[in-house]
């Protein structure tokens, strides 16, 4: 009796540490990231490769401390900024520690409006990105949250002049190598910049590159260039790990969306 | 030197100038039907297949519905741009109602409408969405098989058709969801769906036409020409509807890119 | 209760609480979660099936449980996945049925009503482990690699 009890509890914790381990750490021996038949990298699969992009819920765009200690997860890229080093305006500071004493009670996220920027790319359920280049454009698909589509003109075009700031932004984009670097102005300061409710201000210039280093992981870095709300530009990023078999599901948010009624955050109802 | 005649040609050269100029104006940014015999043909790949987007180098989507509501095919009757009969006698004539959906059709309308649930930013679901402003692209993902439509009014959302001939789920475990669990397939230059795992939280009319969760949709997409996009849906609903019914309308190919757009109902 | 049998279900405590600390401290950043629900109050309730709600962004169960000492019924609300993800964990619409049986283990909310996250749901009946695509372990039961549940046997009988 005591060896399966003992058997049980190592289950359990192997459970656990598995757990820990599955966000996008690098794999063993890395699959080499497809390509199109004209050479250009592929950001999706095939037929015989179904799947896409999981959000990695741990993900981070700096590092916390969390119990006396600097919490580095997995998924987050090692270059990160500590949360210390990231050059807040004081109100932004402000709003970002106050957003998470609330434990993010007000995320409009989960009110069904949209994330531009990074937090579409570590919102659950999966990306779709399809690379049109006849039409010269990139569409971003979520599975997630409102179930939308961003869109990267890689035209050539400007952004427009005085931009109504949108959830979106403007985005445009190119190829730099097997990189697309995203160049992005004119978002509102509703959307939360990340899950954990890093502020942005409508003076928001993003810069976001994409690369693929291997098959099962998509590397998502962001510079985060605005004055509204910093004092210097800083930035960070995250791997986010390839879906096997994953497709694009039927999902909606504002079906019976009990959430943000119950969203009281620490001081409860 | 001005002569009767001199001056009448003038004037009908005017006059004809003004009616070119008014009839392709028309044409080209009213809503109503193109039937331009010199109509620019529909785009197709290099295989031959019809683009329902894009050519290489343009820009444009599809908008401007040419019917603001949906009604029962070879049936008139007066709406207005909301969904509201002019005559609430017409009701009946809408779609060929059971019993209690002829009552809940003529309750909602009689209450104005008040009670749609896009008010609350719940989207227009199908079909409802092919005729909600703001624009939609169909793109073709040859690599998966796949048809992605992409929706700018509403609550810009997406749905995916998959054309490879999978089987689709079964209705008793479909996730319900206002766009359905799309499958399809090329039927000549024509793209066809069929839709099923469609909720009630929706109205799947702008009118307040009742459907149940035993809606299935089936829809027709034909690239008549470059700049006309003919759409074709048959409603199957035995348990609000006597027998199936269609509906057809156009839509019209637009310049430029779709405005984003999400809906706001102000609660935050 | 036998040696035996006190000593498997001590086992099988601490392994829940370890699994599920280990749980709790892997996917803390999920938007809704921490702000409804608690991570430090776990909560395990047994009671029977009053109705599911399949519905997105999240599936909902009710459950009825009953006081042992005071027999006072008290309905419960557990929030899990959605559908989809439910789906790929094992679920179906109709899996659980109402007027069975099951222990739910999940995290208590904030707000103070009858209502939680659900972690894992077991079906006395058979001893059926359905994960529940719970937005605190997305990592575990909710992606897209999740393979259905392995049936857990009951334990012995004469254990509880």
């Amino acid at each position: 009796m005591r060896r399966a009890a003992l058997a049980a509890l190592a289950v359990t914790m192997a459970v656990g540490l598995a757990v820990r381990g599955q966000e996008a750490a690098p794999p063993e021996v890395p699959k080499p990231a497809p390509h199109w038949a004209d050479g250009r990298i592929s950001f999706s699969g095939s037929p015989q490769d179904v799947g896409n992009w999981e959000g990695p819920a741990n993900a981070t765009i700096f590092f916390e401390v969390v119990n006396g200690k600097v919490s580095k997860p997995r998924a987050s890229l090692p270059t990160n900024p500590e949360f210390k080093d990231v050059p807040f305006q004081p109100w932004a500071r402000d709003l970002y520690l106050k957003r998470q004493a609330g434990l993010q009670a007000d995320d409009p996220h989960t009110r069904c409006k949209p994330s531009g920027g990074p937090r579409m790319f570590h919102t659950p359920y999966g990306i779709e990105i399809l690379d049109l280049p006849e039409t010269k454009e990139v569409i971003v698909l979520a599975v997630g949250a409102p179930h939308s589509w961003r869109i990267i003109y890689t035209d050539g075009r400007e952004h427009p002049k005085d931009m109504k700031p949108s959830w979106y932004g403007h985005s445009t984009g190119k190829w730099e190598g097997e990189s697309l670097v995203i160049d992005s102005v004119g978002y509102n300061d509703r959307a939360w910049l990340t899950r954990e409710g890093v502020p942005k201000s409508t003076k928001l210039h993003l810069v976001e590159r994409i690369s693929r280093p291997n098959h099962d992981q998509l590397k998502y870095e962001a510079v985060v260039d605005d004055p509204g709300a910093y004092t210097a530009t800083w930035g960070g990023g995250w791997y986010l790990r390839w879906s096997e078999g994953n497709e694009p599901f039927d999902y909606l948010c504002q079906e019976n969306n009990r959430d943000p009624a119950r969203m009281t955050g620490p001081k409860g109802g | 030197m001005t002569s009767a005649s001199s001056v009448n040609k003038r004037f009908l050269a005017t006059a004809g100038f003004a009616t070119l100029l008014i009839a392709s104006s028309l044409l080209l940014y009213g809503c109503g039907k193109s039937g331009s015999a010199a109509a620019t043909p529909a785009p197709r790949y290099a295989d031959g297949s019809i683009r329902l987007d894009r050519e290489p180098g343009e820009k444009g989507f599809w908008d401007m519905p040419s019917a603001t509501s949906l009604v029962e095919e070879g049936v008139t009757v007066a709406t207005d741009a909301r969904g509201k009969l002019a005559n609430l006698a017409d009701a009946e004539k809408v779609a060929p109602f059971q019993p209690w959906s002829l009552a809940l059709f003529k309750y909602r309308q009689e209450h104005d409408l008040a009670d749609d649930p896009m008010k609350v930013c719940i989207g227009p679901g199908s079909p409802r969405q092919m005729m909600t402003p703001g624009g939609v692209r169909i793109l073709q993902d040859k690599n998966y098989n796949r048809v992605y439509l992409i929706f700018g009014g509403g609550n810009r959302n997406w749905r995916v058709i998959y054309m490879d001939g999978r089987t689709p789920p079964s209705p008793d475990e479909v996730t319900g969801t206002f766009l359905g669990n799309s499958v399809g397939k090329w039927e000549g230059d024509s793209l066809t769906a069929e839709s099923i795992g469609f909720n009630t939280r929706f109205w799947f009319s702008n009118s307040g036409l009742p459907h149940t969760e035993a809606l299935k949709l089936t829809e027709r997409y034909t690239r008549v020409s470059h700049d006309v996009l003919e759409y074709e849906v048959t409603i199957d609903d035995s348990r609000t509807y006597t027998r199936t019914w269609k509906a057809k309308w156009t839509l019209k190919w637009m310049p430029g890119d779709m405005e984003e757009q999400f809906c706001e109902d102000g609660r935050e | 209760m036998s040696v035996s049998n006190s000593l498997w279900a001590r086992a099988a405590l601490l392994a829940a609480v370890a699994g599920m600390a280990a749980l709790a401290t892997t996917a803390q950043a999920h938007h809704s979660f921490a702000a409804q629900y608690d991570s430090a109050k776990p909560v395990n309730l047994t009671g029977v099936v009053t109705s599911v709600e399949w519905t997105n962004p999240h599936v909902y169960i009710y459950i009825d449980t009953t006081d042992a000492k005071t027999k006072k019924v008290t309905n419960w609300g557990f929030e899990m996945g959605p559908p989809h993800m439910l789906q790929k964990a094992g679920w179906k619409r109709n899996s659980l049925k109402i007027g069975e049986v099951v222990v739910v283990e999940g995290w208590l909310a904030r707000d103070g009503t009858h209502h939680g996250n659900a972690r894992r749901v077991t079906r006395k009946a058979t001893g059926e482990v359905l994960g529940a695509a719970s937005s605190n372990a997305q990592t575990l039961a909710g992606n897209a690699n999740a393979k259905p549940p392995v049936a857990v046997a009951a334990p012995a009988s004469g254990a509880k």
